[in-house]
């Protein structure tokens, strides 16, 4: 796919500075359309999608919120901490206002191994199916996040009885 | 055909694109907007030199408005009202402004550059923000998360400040930004002390400043902060007062209830304090020692999941739910939280569900 004009301005809108003071692109030279197809094909090969990842982020961080700021136990396994700072962050694709700067980490006792992710991060994947480029500080791996939020697979769902 | 029209499009973006270039340069180097004046709260005016953005040109004048992203446009904090000389709204403002805002013409200060001029009004208070130089004299580990952050002033070598406001800490250019970026802190010290100020930051996942306190900070660095800022305080009334906080929410109540012991305030005060387990409880000493200076104050940590090494025998549960056991009838109550929205929001509710005035709830939201 080729990269459009508008794909052009989202992507000048990712760079340092504009909306953020380090952007979203990290080191990553490629188009944003490259980006996206990679990420997308990596997704399809996990056998689950941008929004059913999306999905799982939110509940986590729905449930993370009754913590109050403070880890809380989420089953089956996972410890969730939700904290905000101040300010927000508009979505590079202009499409859904200011964004609260607020983290999720995510513990995995099964898997001991934790993931942290943001409201923005949430947005980007569910709405757009970006993880960020590569070496940006808010990047996230889709196979990592599939694989430590547990998130369910094809697989997995044609597996479950009747 | 189609070609065609492809390559007619093309030329007139490239065209678009390249004007808009020529602008943006043009602006930067050869317009001169030449001495312009500011005039703020129909009474203080400035002669300034046209061309920059307003909160840097504020700044140069020794003026600071909040802003917490160091004016990248980024954290939307810098708001202020001008009433003549402003323009259009900038697309870069506009996620940043309600409607109401709009129509108030309330603009971002760090987008909106000085052309003409310019009819501004700020908070009277924001004439007693400056900028430090201080040094750093004490870094201590509170939790393993939390670290507690000593500020000798060099100069200016006093400030002024009420207890329960914030500073804006300067990161310099560091591996995690190339440029420095400022970010908003309570002051957990006792204000009495002008010479000295202490934080209490958590680290937060990637972020810049807290990442460069937490692994690059040292003893003796010098650190630039601006302030003071906010209007959170302790009212004065007769009412009963209950803190809420949790983390690095304790900064501004502690300094507050410094405030009260100098003052030897006698209202009757309970502070609830929520942590998940005894490895995220802090400053527990200095709190008791505080329930001897003050006659009617209490503190209340509360554990919301306490490890069975912990041997707790204090409340147990979310911060929330030990507040509402706790708690009478909230008639003649005011209160200060600090925290998370999340968690501002859950206090609220509890507070109001006893009989808390909404208008007496005050806080600090770090959202």
């Amino acid at each position: 796919m080729k990269q459009t004009p508008q794909m052009k301005k989202i992507q000048d809108n990712m760079r340092p500075g504009v909306l953020t003071l380090n952007g979203f692109l990290g080191t990553d030279t490629r188009d944003l359309v490259e980006i996206l197809e990679e990420d997308a094909a990596e997704v399809r090969r996990l056998r689950t999608s941008h929004r059913a990842i999306a999905e799982k982020m939110s509940i986590l961080r729905d449930q993370g919120m009754r913590g109050l700021g403070e880890f809380i136990d989420v089953e089956p396994h996972f410890e969730v901490r939700v904290d905000s700072v101040r300010g927000g962050i508009p979505s590079p694709f202009g499409d859904a206002g200011l964004l609260r700067k607020t983290n999720t980490t995510v513990r995995n006792r099964r898997l001991t191994r934790e993931i942290v992710f943001t409201d923005v991060n949430i947005h980007l994947i569910g709405e757009h199916g970006f993880y960020e480029g590569r070496g940006s500080l808010f990047r996230l791996e889709p196979a990592e996040l599939v694989e430590i939020l547990e998130v369910e697979t094809e697989k997995q769902q044609t597996d479950l009885p009747g | 055909m189609v070609s065609a029209l492809l390559i007619s499009v093309g030329a007139v973006s490239g065209i678009s694109a390249f004007l808009a270039l020529l602008m943006v340069i043009a602006d930067a180097t050869i317009a001169n907007y030449g001495e312009v004046k500011i005039t703020i709260n129909k009474d203080k005016e400035l002669d300034v030199k046209g061309g920059k953005p307003l909160l840097g040109t504020l700044m140069e004048e020794g003026i600071f408005i909040p802003s917490a992203c160091g004016g990248r446009g980024s954290c939307g904090l810098c708001k202020v009202k001008v009433t003549e000389g402003a323009g259009q709204f900038l697309p870069t403002e506009l996620p940043w402004l309600s409607e109401e805002e709009r129509s108030n013409n309330i603009r971002l200060s760090c987008q909106l550059k000085v052309k003409n001029d310019m009819f501004i009004e700020i908070p009277e208070e924001l004439f007693n923000v400056k900028e430090f130089r201080s040094r750093v004299s004490g870094l201590v580990d509170l939790t393993h998360d939390i670290k507690q952050v000593s500020l000798e002033l060099i100069d200016p070598a006093e400030i002024e400040m009420v207890p329960g406001q914030f500073v804006q800490l300067q990161t310099p250019e560091y591996e995690l930004t190339d440029e420095p970026v400022y970010r908003a802190y309570s002051v957990s010290s006792n204000t009495s002390d002008t010479r000295r100020i202490e934080l209490e930051i958590r680290l937060v996942p990637n972020g810049i400043c807290t990442t460069y306190v937490h692994n690059y900070l040292k003893e003796g660095d010098e650190v630039i902060f601006n302030g003071p800022y906010g209007d959170f305080h302790l009212r004065d009334t007769d009412r009963e007062i209950i803190f809420i906080a949790g983390g690095s929410g304790m900064a501004p109540i502690k300094s507050i209830l410094l405030g009260m012991v100098d003052e030897n305030n006698p209202r009757r005060a309970r502070y609830f304090f929520g942590a998940r387990s005894k490895r995220d409880l802090f400053l527990t000493d200095k709190m008791k020692e505080l329930e001897q200076k003050l006659p009617n104050f209490s503190f209340i940590p509360a554990l919301s999941n306490p490890e069975p090494d912990d041997h707790w025998e204090g409340d147990t549960g979310l911060i929330t739910d030990v507040v509402a056991e706790h708690m009478e009838s909230g008639n003649n109550t005011e209160a200060y939280l600090c925290g998370s929205p999340g968690m501002i929001d859950a206090c609220i509710k509890v507070l109001t569900d006893k009989g808390v005035p909404e208008e007496l709830i005050y806080y600090d939201k770090f959202g």
